[in-house]
């Protein structure tokens, strides 16, 4: 292993970093030209999303005790940063393709702009849900600085399951149903329309909370609306395997660059 | 005699398709290519159709890795020279110049210093703000190919079809490109003409199923290539 970073490998490192940023940036520009409320959509989308999930529960099932509202937006809207990502990570590279048959980019970069744009946009759903939580009746505390740690937390296993998704999709298209499917099934089992306390025992929450997403949503209310601090233990395991899985998935990409050009070109 | 700023030695290079699940087909494209990429010259690549010089062509981009053999590279800025590098048409000419130039390796500062440069060559004048859906297709390689000539890169990259946009600009590009040519600028030229390799290139490469039939003096080169596929 080579320890000197030469000056080569560091301007290849901005570059590189430079590039997501910017492709980003005018990403978004370039979805807002599209419509003509284009920026505005930022905040219109999440709040339609959200507004069916109140439709369907609170009024339609009245499954409404006074504070559900705020307990299903604690769950829905970390849940749809995290759907929205890993699913449009998937075809990513085969998107990509136009770039990759003329020029050189590590893949990774592919699933990176898709997770920054969804970041950006994220952002200001977070405020929303402020805004909501403030309607509700619940205020910020001090506690809620414990945010920062969940949401670096999410994006981290974010990053590692795009990374596993793009990859393999161009391998076989098809997957991209099973991933569609497969975040319909996670949604449902991570507790974001019921609380795992009132539906699993107290012997079987433990399996629930290894669902790294269920996880993270218990983490959000605990400092949302419990006013208690997160599961930090948990969430310690979570970066951490998220960080070995990015590191190891930057490599599997490396190793099979001309694979995934050839099935990206093809 | 100065280093040579991309090296191949050994160099192979095999397309494996995926045809189904586990099933794959191969076909060599490259067989132990040697190659030395020195500065200031302009190498034609010449050969027939799938004779293996586009392949070569993105090895040298890098956009593939050798299968076999080593390459090193000493040139930090290698560009293909494309018309429309990752175009996105909803954006302006201008943010377009900027991710162009950025994609063919210059960084952020780079880019915005060069992007006037680019913006005039290419005569959009105002419609540099316009997005890139509105432009006639000849403006949109105009800007493209601008873009790719006004980038100082290391070593230039490219792949036949020179003639672009209306006539006027056609023999602007083409001065332009024999100036890239004739100065310092280190060029790789792919083509299936003789004359075009001739005229504008001071050493040639004949490939032929995969292999290095003859390299060296452009003359003789391209006498002996016109000869064997008259």
């Amino acid at each position: 292993m080579k320890s000197i970073v030469n000056p080569d490998m560091r301007r290849k490192t901005v570059m590189f970093w430079q590039l997501v940023i910017i492709k980003v940036k005018f990403n978004l520009r370039s979805e807002a030209a599209q419509s003509y409320l284009s920026y505005a959509w930022w905040l219109l989308e999440p709040l339609m999303q959200m507004g069916v999930y109140l439709i369907v529960f609170d009024i339609l099932l009245h499954r409404g005790t006074e504070d559900f509202v705020a307990f299903l937006l604690c769950g829905i809207i970390p849940w749809l940063w995290f759907s929205k990502s890993v699913n449009q990570s998937g075809n990513s590279i085969t998107r990509g393709k136009g770039l990759i048959s003329q020029t050189y980019l590590p893949k990774p970069f592919f699933p990176l702009v898709v997770i920054g744009q969804a970041l950006i946009k994220q952002a200001f759903v977070f405020v929303l849900l402020f805004v909501f939580l403030f309607i509700y009746d619940y205020f910020p505390t001090i506690g809620w600085f414990w945010l920062i740690p969940i949401v670096i937390t999410q994006l981290l296993l974010i990053i590692a399951v795009s990374f596993v998704v793009a990859f393999i999709v161009p391998f076989a298209r098809d997957i991209q149903y099973l991933i569609d499917a497969g975040l319909k099934m996670v949604m449902f089992g991570s507790g974001i329309f019921y609380s795992y306390k009132s539906v699993f025992l107290p012997q079987h929450r433990e399996y629930f909370l290894m669902n790294p997403i269920a996880n993270l949503i218990v983490n959000y209310r605990r400092v949302l609306m419990e006013d208690v601090p997160p599961l930090t233990g948990h969430l310690v395991v979570i970066s951490l395997v998220s960080i070995f899985v990015i590191l190891l998935m930057t490599r599997v990409m490396k190793r099979h660059n001309n694979t995934l050009t050839l099935l990206a070109i093809e | 005699m100065s280093d040579p700023l991309i090296s191949l030695k050994d160099v192979g290079f095999t397309y494996r398709t995926l045809t189904g699940l586990m099933k794959s087909d191969k076909y060599e494209a490259l067989k132990s290519i040697n190659l030395d990429i020195l500065p200031g010259e302009t190498l034609g690549i010449i050969g027939s159709n799938g004779s293996g010089k586009s392949t070569l062509l993105k090895i040298l981009a890098r956009i593939f890795s050798p299968d076999e053999g080593e390459i090193s590279f000493n040139a930090k800025k290698i560009s293909l020279l494309s018309l429309a590098l990752g175009f996105d048409p909803r954006l302006s000419g201008t943010d377009n110049a900027i991710l162009s130039s950025m994609l063919l390796g210059a960084t952020l500062k780079e880019a915005k210093k060069i992007v006037p440069d680019i913006i005039e060559f290419s005569e959009l004048g105002e419609f540099a703000n316009h997005p890139v859906r509105t432009y006639s297709s000849g403006m949109r390689s105009r800007l493209g190919f601008s873009v790719a000539l006004r980038m100082h890169a290391d070593v230039l990259l490219i792949d036949e079809a020179l003639a672009v946009g209306d006539a006027s600009f056609k023999a602007k590009s083409e001065r332009a490109i024999v100036e890239k040519v004739s100065s310092s600028q280190t060029v790789v030229l792919v083509s299936h003409s003789a004359v075009q390799v001739n005229r504008l290139c001071d050493r040639a490469l004949w490939i032929d199923k995969g292999e290095i039939v003859l390299t060296g003096d452009t003359d003789m080169v391209t006498r002996k290539y016109a000869e064997a596929y008259k």
